[in-house]
């Protein structure tokens, strides 16, 4: 499905202007900070919009979603083959497919993330220098073995067969994980899935603090991108890297000091409400047939996957 | 620092989330007694504050940038149990919203980054900067606490990890979860903090403290303590 915010909006362009001088401030601090919170904040937004829609997932109660959510969470970590992570892999593909989130941005972001976090960390552990066992790919071989304090290297160094598996497990597990993570994301939002904690016994009053910080850290997201846009268009000349460090500084007290007062106003704006010390998050609307059904076949399909 | 899904054991998470757990509970009741019915606002944006201070990048030397964590900097602002809810916070939106971090280590996650670093920075705080309350023992002091509390939280994800091959290994001896062993996997964590982030932690721990030193003096938790 076409997503509603326009694409113009989406795009993120680059406005790296200044050069490279050694021991000069380049801007890349200024650019980094940006683009970073230019990402927090359309993040909130992409979620905001792709929760909001009308499909499958998107209708079903965000407490049948919180408690899939970590069900499966904990089958995919107690899994230890991968015919049973490919199994479930699919299922959380086939849920995204009928939810009709965006697959191509979905899984690039999965693929990327279990790329990095999965594969790479764990490749080096292929090698028989970590992980003991048959070598299927052989890369080096020594005259002999060498041994230093409590590190042993092989003479013989390879992709050991066991060591594979375990990186490939290792991927698919991440993998598997960030996909049902982003799955719940993209059909829920935030302050739903806060509420929905609820059924987890999480205080009311922890919940309030977790909705409200959301909330006010995309305002003073935005802020801060101000400052760095107002400083990027102040900056005429090359500042050192000493005045750049005192710059932000500066700008984090500031920020200190406006989150200080906040504090202040809100809980003044919660008193004008008749806030009486009791914090207590409105009841949830009865659970549709929907709901059930849904719940019911996600636990089934869970106790399978753990069976299997 | 921040740990995925499918890195933990359940028989290292789940206790992890009972740790964290008893700190949350904790804080939770002694901030409700100090603060009383203002602890929602406080906290929520002691949180928004904890989440914004990651997103300034800081030109080291070397031509590089890097983000503080800034635990141990709100631990010494606004005290280590604040610290605890205001991390905890901000590490469960980062899992539930930006996939930073597992659903599963959630708990490992917040005792790493929202118990160790509060509790080491502000404790190395209080012991290094003795009776001063400015100049150079507290830069120093203030540096080491930064230092000191990142490393330490990077000693101990080392350790999760390092122990996970001991403790979960199929039939065939392979790890099932993060597959190094103690005395691969804590080098790695520790001396990168040790060696880079570490210092970049404690430089920006430095200059915000002498920010605040110069200009809010009164808004420093860690040396109003000191005073009362």
């Amino acid at each position: 499905m076409e997503n509603k915010i326009p694409d113009f909006l989406l795009e993120r362009t680059s406005s790296e202007t200044y050069a490279r001088v050694r021991g000069k401030l380049k801007t890349s601090f200024i650019e980094k900070s940006i683009y970073h919170l230019a990402d927090v904040i359309r993040t909130g937004y992409v979620q905001w919009e792709t929760a909001s829609r009308n499909d499958f997932l998107q209708k079903v109660d965000a407490r049948v979603k919180v408690l899939f959510l970590l069900f499966y969470a904990v089958i995919i970590s107690l899994k230890r083959d991968l015919v049973s992570e490919s199994l479930i892999g699919s299922f959380i593909f086939l849920l995204a497919v009928i939810s009709r989130l965006d697959i191509i941005v979905l899984y690039r972001r999965v693929i990327f993330w279990s790329f990095i976090f999965g594969f790479l960390i764990a490749f080096p552990s292929a090698f028989n220098i970590i992980t003991q066992g048959e070598i299927i790919v052989p890369v080096a071989r020594f005259s002999k073995s060498y041994s230093f304090w409590i590190y042993h290297v092989p003479q013989e160094i390879g992709i050991t067969r066991q060591g594979m598996l375990g990186v490939l497990m290792l991927t698919s597990r991440v993998m598997n994980s960030l996909a049902l993570s982003f799955l719940v994301l993209s059909t829920t939002s935030l302050p739903e899935i806060v509420r929905a904690l609820k059924v987890l016994r999480v205080p009311d009053s922890f919940l309030m603090i977790i909705a409200l910080s959301y909330k006010y850290i995309f305002i003073f997201a935005r802020t801060v991108e101000d400052l760095y846009l107002a400083k990027k268009s102040r900056l005429a000349v090359q500042a050192s890297n000493a005045e750049a460090r005192r710059w932000i500084a500066g700008r984090i007290a500031f920020i200190f000091r406006k989150t200080r007062l906040r504090c202040e106003e809100i809980f003044k704006a919660m008193l004008s409400r008749g806030f009486a010390d009791t914090v207590r998050i409105y009841r949830f609307r009865r659970l549709t047939a929907l709901d059930w059904s849904t719940g019911i076949c996600f636990f089934i399909i869970g106790i399978l996957f753990l069976w299997i | 620092m921040h740990i995925p899904d499918g890195y933990l054991s359940p028989q290292t998470y789940v206790p992890l989330y009972g740790a964290s757990f008893v700190f949350w509970s904790i804080a939770l009741k002694k901030l409700k007694k100090e603060l009383s019915t203002k602890h929602v606002p406080y906290l929520a944006m002691a949180a928004a504050f904890s989440f914004l201070i990651q997103m300034f990048n800081i030109p080291i030397p070397g031509g590089t940038t890097g983000h503080a964590v800034g635990a141990g900097i709100i631990a010494l602002l606004l005290g280590p149990w604040t610290a605890v809810i205001a991390v905890s916070v901000v590490l469960i939106i980062q899992a539930i919203v930006f996939g930073d971090g597992g659903i599963t280590a959630i708990g490992a996650n917040c005792f790493n980054m929202a118990v160790v670093i509060p509790f080491v920075s502000y404790g190395v705080f209080r012991l290094m900067s003795g009776n001063s309350k400015s100049g150079k023992r507290v830069s120093i002091a203030a540096f080491l606490s930064g230092y000191a509390g990142l490393t330490l939280s990077a000693f101990v994800t080392g350790l999760q990890f390092g122990i996970q091959p001991m403790i979960a290994t199929g039939a065939d001896g392979r790890p099932l979860y993060a597959p190094y062993p103690l005395e691969v996997a804590l080098p790695a964590m520790v001396l990168e903090h040790l060696l880079l982030f570490g210092i970049v932690e404690g430089v920006v721990t430095v200059l915000l403290l002498r920010y605040f030193l110069k200009n809010e003096t009164d808004m420093i938790y860690a040396l109003s303590v000191k005073g009362s």
